[in-house]
């Protein structure tokens, strides 16, 4: 609508034939618009007002901070932005529009999510999901029918004339129409109802509602072209307002959802914060150094302990440099260890997953038969989702029954009955899911690497033939460095889903997740425990931004690379 | 390396080619092989060793069939004997003889049984009678090595053949028996059944509150000139480098204060705006021809009439995209319901979560665990199979992970 009215306002198309059909002319109706508008800007201001007293309430009304604040924050302004308006809209000022929107559209979001609240809409989530168990065949027949209306839209897409899809269009709607009310019928919302009912007597549900459908209609009616015309609004605001109204879904998501958890994690990682809001103490950089204080200390004997360390620290590991052993310690001993179960994770499981990718692509590259359904294959392990895969693994690798010892045990590497106990055994339960991340995702970084074959000039590769280089050669001196970047690309990208391993651990090292005795656990792993089971976040936050600077740094480096490439005009 | 050569090496190469190939499908696609039988046994069979890929259940005979009242009866093989037996009774008195020329069979007889001939014989220092015994129509020596209790049992086939024996009871004969009740018992299973509607709930609004938001998003940055478009659209970019880990805490934070700790709100609305998917849809907008949409605009359409009714069909491969990845995010997500649906109220979980506290809190139920994880991982394997090729095409472009 934005350009639209922007052509309109600059008077290059005929509006005649909009005007004969009304009345008064666009402008004069307005004016009586406008007038309605700037009373309900001081009846917003009222509200805001009032929305304030509600927010600030005490005792066990009392808001918890986060929406307090929030809500306090919001009124102060959209109290003034209100007045600002009504008073702009009186004098015709340029400005009144947008002011005018942008409080209104904040005023509908708030109020109407107010309004849900009090309705209980949230809550009642919960009960959809109580209905669809109870309905669950019914709603599987909605879907095959919205299935066949998506497929009739295909095929009316392909071809319009055909009779065919319309059929089908119709048996689908007529499916799911039956079956809509079968679900209803099972998914008995008689209960959601009443907890909606229940809420009928709340003044402030209603309200909430009233401002609602006041803003929003105040909305509609500014949004309108003739009330651009009235303000003589450009073109360039114009296309603002349009672009944050089509942008504002996402946007307001974007800030509450992301922007402000990031800084706010920022914010709590300087306290010692808990869950509870009782004991919250702003310490400066203490969790930073807490987490990353380590102390080396020579040592006269190799078994020494912590009695050679600072009080506090504990032994991480024993070095042997230069004839004189080191013991290094550090202090938070378990964020530590599960660095360097990282580290070793890292430069095992990257490896196993790149290079068979790197291999099998090049084979999947070559025009032979069939190569879509292995390219298909492979894929599979990094769609079905972790956990499953991590329940079949744990089973594959019991001590006793799995899988895994049974075929070492047929191929004659170990005895019968002598299995390893893969996952309760420090040696190997590292080993395990490295073997487990590899499987799942080798798949993806050949799929990676397939898309980097396409950039490899065939000249290359025709030139080879001639030259009658073999296919070690072809691959070893062609295929590798011109896939250079892809490697780069692919070994970051994996490097950074390592580094926040947690999922595999959780499932496969139980009971005692990072175990045995820590072989196991994972930065991100700590970092749970300390947020959720600790109760400490302010120093779990800290942990969340140690690694988040990690990661940023493969990130970082993934970036520069991708630069140099540009800049020097290859291919990424 | 499309190079085409010929003659009995080139197929050597190409056998050894499809070799490995075919190789890594094996590696790939065993665990699938091993979850799907696994779905389908008995408990009694999962921790059975070797493991197996073929369910198998206790086989049993209908108590009609010998003419009795009751339960089916468990079958065993019976050492020295031919063909199946059915236990009929347990704790039977039975005496366990050795034959002196080969003391490591053992033969069942009733107590009773046997003649002592009044020679004694030494075994391992102890003095024992020798026996004369009937087996088969021959009569042998042998001692009694211990008095002990075994089953009664009765030839399937012939209910006139009676037979004591000391077989394990424990270890029935076996047959292939699934059990596809398994997922039955999931589907209307109180925690695993309401997990599923709670997982396919949640995946469908994600799904669809990702669609709309990052087409109309996606259509501001890639159409509209406004204001502050780059800033905006540079924060967009820098926010898919950082990683999930930093938002836990706080996010968990604004859900405890909101009130949706618990509750499948909070495993749907902060997740229902995607910077990414915003990305795509506006990578895919940036290239659709202007020219379309200018005749549309000359005909004063308003923007969202373009959108919807021109740009949105035309579009329909990178929402294919976008509905995908949604899906399989949000179906497949661990770690945030763990962290949000903590308490011990099964209401608000996802299968996911189920399965991970069902298949740690014990192993009674493993049946039902393996039949759960059938079921989470079907779909997703199904939607990749069919968006197959919207999904490679975007992974090698995009590299979303």
């Amino acid at each position: 609508m934005g350009e639209a009215s922007a052509i309109a306002l600059s008077g290059d198309a005929p509006d005649a034939t909009r005007a004969e059909r009304r009345p008064d002319t666009p402008a004069e109706a307005f004016r009586r618009t406008a007038t309605l508008l700037s009373i309900w800007h001081v009846i917003g201001a009222a509200a805001s007002v009032v929305g304030m007293l509600l927010a600030s309430r005490g005792g066990d009304q009392e808001l918890p901070w986060m929406p307090r604040y929030a809500l306090q924050g919001f009124f102060v302004f959209a109290f003034a932005v209100n007045l600002a308006a009504a008073y702009g809209i009186r004098t015709t000022a340029r400005w009144a529009r947008p002011a005018s929107l942008v409080v209104n559209y904040l005023l509908a979001v708030v109020a109407g999510s107010t309004t849900l609240h009090q309705f209980n809409a949230f809550r009642a989530l919960g009960d959809l999901g109580e209905g669809l168990f109870k309905a669950f065949v019914p709603f599987l027949v909605i879907c095959v029918g919205l299935i066949a209306v998506l497929v009739a839209g295909q095929l009316a897409a392909d071809d319009p004339t055909a009779p065919v899809p319309r059929t089908l269009r119709r048996i689908g709607l007529g499916i799911a129409a039956v079956a809509g009310v079968w679900f209803v019928i099972l998914a008995d919302p008689t209960g959601m109802i009443s907890s909606i009912g229940d809420t009928l007597t709340k003044p402030l549900a209603f309200g909430a509602l009233a401002i609602t459908i006041g803003a929003a209609l105040a909305c509609r009616a500014m949004w309108s072209r003739d009330a651009a015309r009235h303000f003589g609004t450009t073109r360039a605001t114009e296309d603002t307002l349009s672009g944050l109204a089509f942008l504002s879904p996402n946007l307001i998501g974007f800030l509450v959802f992301f922007a402000f958890p990031l800084l706010f994690s920022l914010w709590v990682s300087f306290f010692d914060w808990k869950t509870t809001n009782t004991g919250r103490e702003f310490i400066g950089l203490d969790n930073y150094v807490r987490a990353l204080s380590l102390d080396i200390s020579g040592a006269d004997a190799a078994g020494a302990g912590n009695e050679v360390l600072k009080p506090g620290y504990q032994v991480l590991m024993h070095m042997d440099w230069f004839g004189q052993n080191w013991v290094l310690g550090a202090r938070d001993i378990e964020f530590w260890l599960s660095l360097r179960n990282i580290v070793v994770f890292l430069v095992l499981a990257v490896p196993l997953a790149v290079l068979p990718a790197l291999g099998l692509s090049s084979i999947l590259a070559s025009k032979l038969p069939g190569m879509k359904v292995f390219r298909a294959i492979y894929f599979i392990p990094s769609v079905a989702g972790v956990i499953g895969v991590a329940i079949v693994w744990g089973q594959m690798f019991d001590a006793t029954i799995g899988w895994i010892n049974y075929l070492l045990d047929v191929v004659g590497v170990s005895e019968a009955g002598q299995g390893q106990a893969w996952l309760s055994e420090r040696s190997t339960a590292l080993l395990s899911m490295v073997i487990v991340f590899a499987w799942m995702n080798f798949g993806f970084n050949t799929v990676l690497y397939l898309a980097g074959h396409q950039g490899i000039p065939k000249e290359l590769y025709e030139a080879a033939e001639i030259d009658g280089a073999n296919t070690w050669q072809v691959f070893k001196r062609i295929t590798v460095p011109q896939l250079r970047n892809t490697t780069f690309y692919v070994l970051v990208t994996t490097s950074i889903l390592a580094l926040q391993l947690f999922d595999i651990v959780w499932i496969l090292s139980r009971p005692e997740p990072g175990g045995p005795n820590n072989a196991t656990s994972t930065p991100v792993l700590t970092l749970y425990e300390e947020a959720f089971q600790n109760n400490s976040q302010g120093y779990a936050s800290a942990l969340a931004w140690i690694l988040f600077l990690i990661i940023f740094g493969f990130t970082f480096f993934q970036f520069r690379q991708q630069r140099d490439e540009s800049t020097s005009g290859g291919v990424s | 390396m499309s190079v085409k050569r010929k003659g009995p090496k080139a197929t050597m190469v190409r056998v050894a080619t499809y070799g490995v190939l075919v190789l890594v499908a094996i590696v790939v696609l065993f665990p699938f092989v091993v979850a799907v039988t696994t779905s389908l046994k008995d408990n009694n069979d999962i921790f059975s060793y070797p493991p197996s890929l073929v369910p198998e259940q206790a086989s049993t005979v209908p108590a009609a069939q010998l003419g009795l009242d009751g339960d089916p009866l468990p079958t065993f093989t019976l050492p020295d004997r031919d063909g199946t037996f059915a236990l009929v009774g347990r704790d039977v008195p039975i005496a366990e003889f050795r034959p002196l020329d080969d003391l490591e069979r053992v033969i069942a007889l009733d107590p009773a049984a046997g003649e002592k001939t009044g020679a004694t014989i030494v075994i391992d220092g102890d003095e024992e009678d020798v026996f004369l015994i009937d087996v088969d129509g021959d009569t042998i020596e042998a001692y009694r090595s211990r008095l002990t209790s075994g089953g009664e049992f009765v030839n399937v086939d012939d209910p006139t053949d009676v037979a004591i024996g000391l077989v394990n009871l424990a270890v029935p004969a076996e047959e292939f028996g699934p059990r596809p009740a398994n997922f039955t018992e999931v589907w209307t299973d109180k925690e695993l059944g309401r997990s599923l509607s709670n997982t396919v709930l949640v995946t469908f609004a994600v799904v669809i509150g990702q669609l709309v938001t990052s087409i109309l998003g996606g259509y501001a940055f890639a159409r509209i000139d406004f204001k502050g478009r780059n800033g905006l659209f540079l924060m967009y970019l820098g926010s898919v480098m950082v990683p999930f880990v930093v938002l836990i805490i706080p996010l968990f934070q604004l859900m405890l204060q909101v009130g949706w700790l618990d509750n499948l709100a909070a495993l749907i609305i902060p997740f229902i705006f995607t910077a990414y998917g915003t990305f795509l849809m506006r990578q895919f907008f940036v290239g659709i021809p202007k020219e379309i949409e200018e005749a549309a605009l000359l005909d004063n359409a308003s923007r969202s009439t373009i959108l919807w009714k021109i740009m949105v069909p035309l579009a329909r491969p990178a929402i294919a995209t976008l509905a995908t990845f949604g899906f399989l995010y949000a179906w497949n997500s661990f770690f945030w319901p763990l962290v949000i649906i903590n308490s011990g109220n099964p209401e608000g979980r996802v299968l996911a979560l189920t399965l991970s506290t069902l298949g740690g809190r014990s192993s009674t139920d493993i049946n039902l665990v393996f039949a759960g994880a059938v079921i989470a991982m079907t779909p997703p394997i199904l939607v990749f199979l069919f968006a197959q090729r919207y999904f490679v095409e975007n992974s090698a472009s995009s590299g979303l992970k």
